[in-house]
C-alpha cells in the first residue's frame, strides 16, 4: 500500500505542478464569484439562486471532468513517452499497483478541488439572500422552495390496470360489433390502451382525476406538501383560465365510508392558466397516517373542455424530505464518483493508448454521458431488428456509459430542491464505482501484458 | 537461486529478442541467440557501438521488453518478479527523472517504491545526495539540472535499495570526468564489497578500468568474451617501469636489449589526461572558486578516492550503526578531503530484509570461469577465462589504502 501511495502522492504532485491545473483552478476561483453576482434567473431572488447554482454546479462539474480526463491520460502516458516508467516499474512495484496510485492521485487532486469549490459555491448561496437583503414573503418561498430537499411523487402508471381496461374495451366492441375485420386485434388494443392511458389523466367537464400514492413520509408533519401541475384544455377559453378545485388527503374516507375523519382533507378552488406551471400547498397532515395520499382534481362543467394533464410534467407532489445541505452533499458526492468515473476511464485508456488518442476517447465518453438518453433512444429504435447483438453486445456497452441527463441530471435537483433520495443516490454511486472496477481491471489486466519499453520498427 | 546454485547472478539461455514492425513483420534482430553468464561479485560489461543490442539486453533481464525466444534468470528468479528487484539498482540509458520534483523528493519518491520507512529514506537520501556530490542542491527541481547532474540522481535513484546487482546502462555518459571517475571508482568498491555490476558501455577507456569481464556486441551478436587482461595483454612487448635514470645506467640497458636482439624506445610516461585534469580541477576547488555545478569531493590520489569511496560504502552497507550525527561540512563547501564516517551508516541504519550485509573481509575471489559450452570458439575461450587480474588489483588497492590509513 505504500507503493500505491507513493506513485499517488507523485502524481498528484505532478498535477499541482502541472500549469493545467492552476489555469482550471483559476478559472473557476474567477468565475465562481462573478456568477453569483451576474446571474439574474427570472429576476426573483430564488431565480437568481436558482441560475447560480445551476451554472456554478455546472460549470464546476464540467471544468473539474474535463481536467479530470486530461491529468488522468497524461500521467500514465507520459510516464511511457518520456520513459520516467523505466525506472518506476523497476523497482518491486506491481503493475496494477502502479494503475491504482496513478488513478488515486488523481481522485486525490479531484477531493481537494472540488472540496474546495463546492465549499465557495455552497457559501455563496447561503450568502445570497443575505446580501440582497431579502426579507419576508420571498425568503420564506424561499426557504419553502429552495434551501429544502422535497421528495417527489409522480404518477406510476399500473400497465396492469390499463391492460385489463383496454381489454374490457375490446369485448365492449366486440359485443356490440364495432369491430372492423381490416385492423388486427394488437393494432385495436393498442389504441384502447393508450385512450385508457389517456383517460387515467385527463377530465371531462364535470369529471375528475385522481392520483393515488403509498408511503409518503413528509419530513415533519407540520410542513407543507406541494402539489405542482401543469395542465392542457381541448378548449382553451380567451382568457386562458380554468376553473378546478383540487381535493387532497385519504380519499378512502370517502370512498369507504368511515365513521370519522381521521385526517383532514384539504379543498382548494383554483383559476390556473393552461400550459404553465403552477404550484400549490396544504398542510402536510393531509397524508393519512399509513402514508396514503390521494389527490383529486374536479374539473368544473363550466369550463366546458376536457382537462389534461401531460403524461411527462403533468403532475407531481412535493413535499419537505431533508435539508438543503444534506442534498448539496449529496450531489456533490455524485459529482465526486463521476470524476473518480473518469479518473479510471482516463488511466485506464492509458495503458495502453497515447495521450491524445485516449484524451479524445475520455472526452468522447463524456459527451456520450450529457447526451445519452438520445443515445439509448436512437440504439434501442435501431436495436429492435437486431436484437441479440443488441442486448448482449450493444446494451452492456451502452451501461458502461455514465449518465448526466435526464433523471441523472444533479444540478436539475439542487435547482428545484428536490431530495436525491437514499436508493437513487446509493445506485448511482454504487453504479459508477463499478464501472470505474471494471475499467480499472481492464487496464490492470492490460498494463501487466504490456511490453514498456516496446519498439516498433 | 535453483538454476545455478547462486553461481550466477545472471543468466540468459538463447536470448533473443527480434523487434517487428507495425503490422507483426520481424524486421530487426537486436539480441541474437544470447548465452550470458554473469558471475556473482563480478564487474560485467557489455561493450559494442550504438544498436548493437547492449541496452535491449539489460531491457529483456529487467522485464521492460520481453524476448522473442529464450528466458533471462536474474538472481535465480524473473526481474519483474518484485522480489528480485527489490534487489536490484537500475540507471537507464538517461535518467529519466520527474522534471518537476527537486533531488530530494525524487529519492524519497524511489525509496518509497522500495518500501523503505521514512527514517531510512531521510538518512539514506543524506548519503547519497552528498555522495553524489549534490548535497547543497536537494532543493532544486531536477528540471534545472544538467544532464550530468541529473545523471548523478539517477545513480543515487539506482543505489537507494543498497542493490545486490546494479544493471547500468551507459553509466558515465553525460558526466564530467570527475563525475565520472567517481563512477568508476564507487564501481570498483561496490564490487570490493561483493556486488554485481553489470554495465553497457561504449567509452572503452572506462570500461577497461572497471571490468573484470566484458563482452563485445556487434550486431546483437557476442563477437568476443573474456577477461580484460586476457583479452588486452601484448605478448609482443614488455614494458618497464622505474624512476628517472641516470644516462649510463639507461646505456647499459640499451645494451642488454640490444644483445639480446630486441628493440629499445625511451621517453617519459604520460600522466592520464583524467588525471591531469582532476589535478587542475582540485588546485581550483582549493583556491574558492564558486561553482554552480555539482561539488565533489576531490581526494589527491587514488588511495585517498579509494580510501573516501569505501568509507561512504561502509556507511551504505553495515549492519549496525552508530547513531546519526550531523554530517560535518568543510569549510569550503566544494573541497571536501575526507567524507565523514557516518555517512553510509546513516543509509543502512534500518537494513530491509532483502539487504544482507556485506562483511569487508571475507570478499569471495572471483572463481574460476568454467569454459563455455555454447556459441563460442572453445580455443578462444580458453585463452579467455584465467581470472587474477581483478583481484590482483582489488588487493593492491586495500593494502595501499591500509599503508595511507597507517601514515
Amino acid at each position: 500500500m505504500s507503493r500505491v501511495w507513493a506513485v499517488a502522492k507523485n502524481s498528484f504532485v505532478s498535477a499541482m505542478r502541472m500549469k493545467t491545473a492552476i489555469v482550471f483552478m483559476l478559472l473557476l476561483i474567477i468565475l465562481l464569484p462573478i456568477l453569483s453576482i451576474t446571474s439574474t434567473g427570472d429576476g426573483t431572488i430564488k431565480g437568481r439562486i436558482q441560475s447560480f447554482i445551476s451554472y456554478g454546479l455546472g460549470l464546476t462539474g464540467f471544468l473539474l471532468s474535463i481536467l479530470t480526463i486530461i491529468v488522468s491520460c497524461y500521467t500514465l502516458s507520459s510516464d511511457i513517452k518520456h520513459k520516467q516508467i523505466y525506472t518506476v516499474v523497476t523497482k518491486p512495484i506491481r503493475r496494477f499497483e502502479l494503475i491504482l496510485g496513478k488513478t488515486l492521485g488523481v481522485v486525490l487532486l479531484d477531493t481537494l478541488l472540488l472540496l474546495v469549490f463546492s465549499s465557495i459555491i455552497y457559501a455563496l448561496t447561503l450568502q445570497m439572500p443575505r446580501l440582497t437583503k431579502t426579507k419576508g414573503d420571498e425568503l420564506v418561498r424561499l426557504n419553502n422552495e429552495f434551501f429544502t430537499a422535497r421528495a417527489s411523487l409522480k404518477p406510476d402508471i399500473d400497465e396492469q390496470v390499463i391492460e385489463t381496461k383496454a381489454q374490457k374495451s375490446y369485448k365492449e366492441l366486440q359485443r356490440s360489433g364495432q369491430l372492423n375485420d381490416s385492423r388486427s386485434k394488437q393494432a385495436v388494443m393498442q389504441e384502447l390502451k393508450d385512450i385508457a392511458r389517456y383517460s387515467m389523466h385527463s377530465a371531462e367537464p364535470g369529471g375528475m382525476v385522481i392520483w393515488e400514492f403509498k408511503n409518503v413520509k413528509p419530513f415533519d408533519s407540520n410542513d407543507n406538501i406541494f402539489v405542482r401541475f401543469k395542465f392542457e384544455a381541448s378548449r382553451i377559453p380567451p382568457d386562458k383560465n380554468i376553473y378546478g378545485v383540487w381535493y387532497v388527503g385519504d380519499y378512502r374516507q370517502i370512498k369507504y365510508g368511515q365513521e370519522k375523519m381521521k385526517t383532514p382533507i384539504y379543498a382548494a378552488p383554483r383559476k390556473d392558466v393552461v400550459k404553465t406551471v403552477q404550484e400549490f400547498q396544504v398542510p402536510a397532515n393531509a397524508v393519512a397516517a399509513d402514508g396514503y395520499l390521494a389527490v383529486v382534481f374536479y374539473n368544473e362543467p363550466m369550463n366546458d373542455s376536457t382537462i389534461i394533464f401531460p403524461q411527462e410534467d403533468g403532475f407531481e407532489v412535493l413535499y419537505r424530505a431533508g435539508n438543503f445541505g444534506l442534498n448539496f452533499v449529496r450531489a456533490t458526492l455524485i459529482i465526486f464518483a463521476r470524476l473518480v468515473f473518469f479518473a479510471a476511464l482516463g488511466v485506464s485508456l492509458s495503458t495502453w493508448l497515447g495521450f491524445p488518442v485516449a484524451v479524445m476517447c475520455s472526452l468522447a465518453v463524456f459527451f456520450t454521458g450529457v447526451i445519452n438518453g438520445f443515445i439509448i433512444g436512437s440504439f434501442a429504435y435501431l436495436g429492435e431488428n437486431v436484437s441479440l447483438f443488441y442486448k448482449y453486445a450493444v446494451e452492456p456497452m451502452i451501461w458502461l456509459l455514465p449518465k448526466f441527463d435526464q433523471g441523472c441530471n444533479i444540478s436539475k435537483y439542487i435547482i428545484d430542491a428536490k431530495l436525491i433520495g437514499t436508493a437513487f443516490f446509493a445506485v448511482t454511486i454504487a453504479g459508477l464505482a463499478v464501472k470505474s472496477a471494471i475499467l480499472l481491471v481492464a487496464g490492470f489486466i492490460i498494463f501487466a501484458r504490456r511490453e514498456i519499453a516496446k519498439v516498433i520498427v | 537461486m535453483t538454476e545455478n546454485n547462486g553461481q550466477f547472478a545472471i543468466e540468459t539461455f538463447s536470448l533473443t529478442k527480434i523487434f517487428a514492425d507495425w503490422w507483426g513483420r520481424s524486421r530487426v534482430v537486436a539480441v541474437d541467440n544470447l548465452n550470458l553468464k554473469v558471475r556473482n561479485n563480478q564487474v560485467f560489461g557489455l561493450l559494442g557501438p550504438n544498436g548493437s543490442g547492449k541496452t535491449t539486453i539489460l531491457k529483456m533481464l529487467l522485464g521492460l521488453l520481453h524476448p522473442t525466444r529464450g528466458r533471462a534468470v536474474v538472481l535465480g528468479g524473473d526481474g519483474k518478479d518484485p522480489k528480485i528487484s527489490a534487489q536490484i539498482g537500475f540507471l537507464p540509458e538517461e535518467s529519466y527523472l520527474y522534471s518537476y520534483l527537486n533531488a530530494r523528493e525524487t529519492l524519497d519518491f524511489y525509496g518509497s517504491l522500495f518500501g523503505l520507512n521514512s527514517r531510512v529514506r531521510k538518512s539514506r537520501i543524506d548519503a547519497l545526495l552528498d555522495m553524489v556530490g549534490l548535497a547543497g542542491m536537494a532543493n532544486r527541481p531536477i528540471g534545472t539540472f544538467s544532464k550530468g547532474m541529473a545523471r548523478r540522481i539517477g545513480l543515487a535513484q539506482a543505489l537507494i535499495n543498497d542493490p545486490k546487482l546494479l544493471i547500468l546502462d551507459e553509466p558515465t555518459s553525460g558526466l564530467d570526468p570527475i563525475g565520472t571517475r567517481q563512477i568508476k571508482d564507487l564501481i570498483v568498491e561496490l564490487a570490493r564489497r561483493g556486488k554485481t555490476i553489470l554495465l553497457s558501455s561504449h567509452l572503452l577507456a572506462d570500461a577497461e578500468e572497471v571490468c573484470d569481464r566484458v563482452a563485445i556486441l556487434y550486431g546483437g551478436l557476442v563477437q568476443r568474451e573474456g577477461s580484460v587482461e586476457e583479452l588486452l595483454e601484448r605478448k609482443d612487448k614488455t614494458q618497464i617501469t622505474t624512476n628517472i635514470l641516470t644516462d649510463r645506467a639507461m646505456e647499459q640497458i640499451r645494451r642488454i636489449v640490444e644483445k639480446d636482439g630486441g628493440e629499445f624506445e625511451v621517453k617519459p610516461p604520460m600522466q592520464k589526461l583524467e588525471s591531469f585534469f582532476i589535478d587542475i580541477v582540485r588546485q581550483a576547488q582549493q583556491a574558492k572558486r564558486p561553482t554552480s555545478g555539482a561539488m565533489n569531493r576531490l581526494e589527491a590520489t587514488d588511495a585517498e578516492r579509494a580510501a573516501a569511496m569505501s568509507n561512504v560504502l561502509d556507511k551504505l552497507v553495515a549492519a549496525k550503526i552508530e547513531p546519526s550525527e550531523k554530517t560535518e561540512q568543510a569549510e569550503v563547501e566544494t573541497v571536501k578531503i575526507r567524507p565523514d564516517d557516518d555517512i553510509l551508516g546513516k543509509l543502512t541504519q534500518e537494513p530491509q530484509q532483502i539487504t544482507e550485509p556485506v562483511v569487508r573481509e571475507k570478499k569471495p575471489e572471483t572463481p574460476e570461469l568454467p569454459p563455455q559450452q555454447d556459441g563460442i570458439k572453445k580455443d578462444l575461450l580458453n585463452e579467455l577465462v584465467k581470472p587474477k587480474g581483478f583481484t590482483e588489483r582489488i588487493k593492491k588497492k586495500d593494502k595501499k589504502t591500509e599503508e595511507k590509513k597507517n601514515e
